[in-house]
């Protein structure tokens, strides 16, 4: 008797399901409990981002970028200002260029928990996501008091930053990083080195390096898969070459290089390299006025620009073609997500049902990034 | 796997000196008040929602073309005579920043269902009449971020003042005749 084979069924996942990370459709084919194949169906959170900067000035692009990756905003505005920077090659002060770290490194803390929250709340573990969001919090609260907002930041504009620091801002991000390093080891001994979470994530879903890359995937995704790519050092943007800070990458501890325990840990990792960042930008920190150079009206010169950051989700783009006039003529923003979830379809297959959540969450995903 | 129960045991224990949740409608967050919980070298930044002081509006609609999304709808006229008080339409002739107004605001509409809360309106401003409930003007109007209604079009905010419009008339642009 040979090996029975099933028809295959057709399993929706989303897309209103918890696990997905907000309006995710997966079309998953299925033997038994056996995934054959995945593909994911995106377009449900699309706002024609791209088109609608076409019709709204420099400026105003800004609050849209905070909506595309809700979850690490400041990056997202940290990466169009740069853009446009060179574009219309200004040169801003010190200070700002260090608020500017400090401000996107405390928001990949703020993102990479949220990242390992969840992760560990698809594969089943409550706890630590509570621990985890409560630290966030704190966060939140620091963005909050420094800009007024608390998710959609409209903070690091093109020249400069809507707000210096108020008084005793430094002392109050020292404090919080004081009180969250040790919080660290506490998600590892409740979820890291957890044996049901390690029976959970380890050699499941694992990404070669060479399919990472030729997918085009980034950030901790890529260096999950042991290849030490990250932009900040690599392809250095504003003052980062002025700190000292590790590339984390996947070693395999538990499993093989590129499972979901190697890109949890590589986020886990990360999170103390952005705490080091920060502890050195707050030391030299220096004096300036930070609406110094913020341009009267922003009108590029004609041409186009390609600029990328390391955003907590990976390489972000943006592509602005300037036609000389104070709307752009064309914006095109890469996202990292989207070459993400792109790799989904071919790591998922062969899992099981279960596995592909464990998957999905790994890859740590944001939909309003993918759809833009 | 002991060591994960043994660290939730020890929050388990210490629930009542760490408990961070709030339970919202009996307790809140102190609102960031001016020079309450922090203290920033002018105000206190919050977004909570647009207010507008009408009279010191000169209508320049400079917030009107900040707006990302258009939520702000502003019409004017001219007054006539520039920086004088029209006491029959309750229209002052000078800000309180002193510059003389040159036009009447007929309407003022926000429509905070639409507001995305970016804060850009606010920095343009000649005369700091918009602006977000804590900013400059905090001591004037409380911060206020619980203002859900029932119906959308309540969320619509008109500022400008509401003139009869027999009182209005001799202001308004003289209507062209339609010739028979």
């Amino acid at each position: 008797m040979g090996v029975v084979h099933g028809d295959l069924m057709t399993l929706n996942i989303g897309p209103q399901h918890p696990s997905t990370h907000g309006v995710l459709r997966l079309r998953v084919k299925t033997d038994g409990e056996i995934i054959s194949e995945v593909e994911p169906v995106i377009g449900y959170l699309h706002r024609c981002f791209e088109k609608h900067c076409e019709n709204v000035t420099y400026e105003q692009v800004i609050p849209y970028t905070d909506r595309c990756d809700y979850i690490a905003a400041m990056n997202n505005n940290f990466g169009y200002a740069v853009a446009v920077e060179e574009l219309m090659d200004l040169h801003v002060p010190d200070r700002v260029e260090h608020i500017r770290v400090i401000v996107s490194e405390l928001n990949r803390l703020a993102s990479h928990l949220l990242a390992l929250g969840t992760f560990g709340l698809d594969v089943g573990a409550f706890t630590p996501f509570l621990y985890m969001f409560r630290d966030r919090e704190r966060i939140l609260d620091l963005f909050e008091v420094l800009c007024g907002a608390r998710l959609l930041y409209n903070y690091i504009w093109v020249g400069g930053l809507s707000h210096d620091f108020p008084k005793g801002f430094e002392e109050k991000i020292i404090d919080f990083l004081d009180y969250f390093e040790p919080q660290l080891d506490e998600y590892n001994g409740i979820l890291t080195y957890n044996k049901i979470f390690i029976e959970r994530t380890a050699d499941v879903g694992v990404l070669p390096a060479e399919v990472a890359i030729s997918y085009g995937v980034t950030g901790p995704n890529l260096r999950g898969s042991g290849v030490k790519w990250d932009l900040r050092k690599d392809d250095t943007y504003s003052i980062y070459e002025q700190f000292d800070f590790n590339i984390p990458v996947g070693t395999g501890t538990v499993g093989t290089v590129g499972d979901c325990w190697d890109r949890y840990y590589v986020r886990m990792l990360e999170m103390t390299e952005s705490i080091k960042i920060i502890r050195q930008a707050v030391k030299a920190l220096p004096s300036g006025d930070v609406h110094q150079a913020l341009p009267k009206k922003i009108r590029p010169p004609k041409g186009s620009v390609y600029k990328r950051t390391e955003s907590p989700r990976g390489d972000l783009g943006y592509y602005i073609e300037s036609d000389g006039s104070p709307v752009p003529y064309r914006l095109k923003m890469r996202s990292p997500a989207f070459t993400a979830l792109s790799v989904m379809g071919e790591i998922a297959s062969g899992w099981m049902m279960s596995d592909v959540l464990a998957i999905l969450g790994s890859l740590d995903i944001v939909l309003g990034e993918i759809d833009r | 796997m002991l060591t994960g129960m043994g660290i939730t045991w020890w929050h388990m224990m210490k629930i009542r000196k760490n408990n961070v949740t709030l339970q919202y409608p009996e307790e809140r967050w102190p609102r960031p008040e001016r020079n309450i919980g922090f203290d920033f070298s002018e105000y206190n930044i919050i977004r909570s929602r647009l207010q507008v002081d009408i009279d010191d509006c000169i209508g320049c609609m400079k917030c009107e073309r900040a707006c990302p999304v258009q939520c702000i709808k502003i019409q004017t006229v001219k007054s006539g005579a520039r920086g004088e008080d029209l006491q029959d339409i309750s229209h002052t002739g000078l800000t309180s920043n002193g510059t003389k107004k040159a036009l009447i605001v007929l309407r003022f509409d926000i429509d905070l269902s639409e507001c995305c809360y970016c804060n850009l309106c606010t920095y343009p401003c000649p005369e700091d009449c918009i602006y977000m409930t804590g900013g400059p003007n905090s001591n004037k109007h409380p911060i206020d971020y619980e203002f859900s209604q029932y119906d959308r079009n309540e969320l619509i905010f008109k500022f400008a003042k509401e003139v009869e419009e027999e009182k209005m008339a001799k202001y308004l642009p003289k209507k062209e005749k339609v010739e028979a």
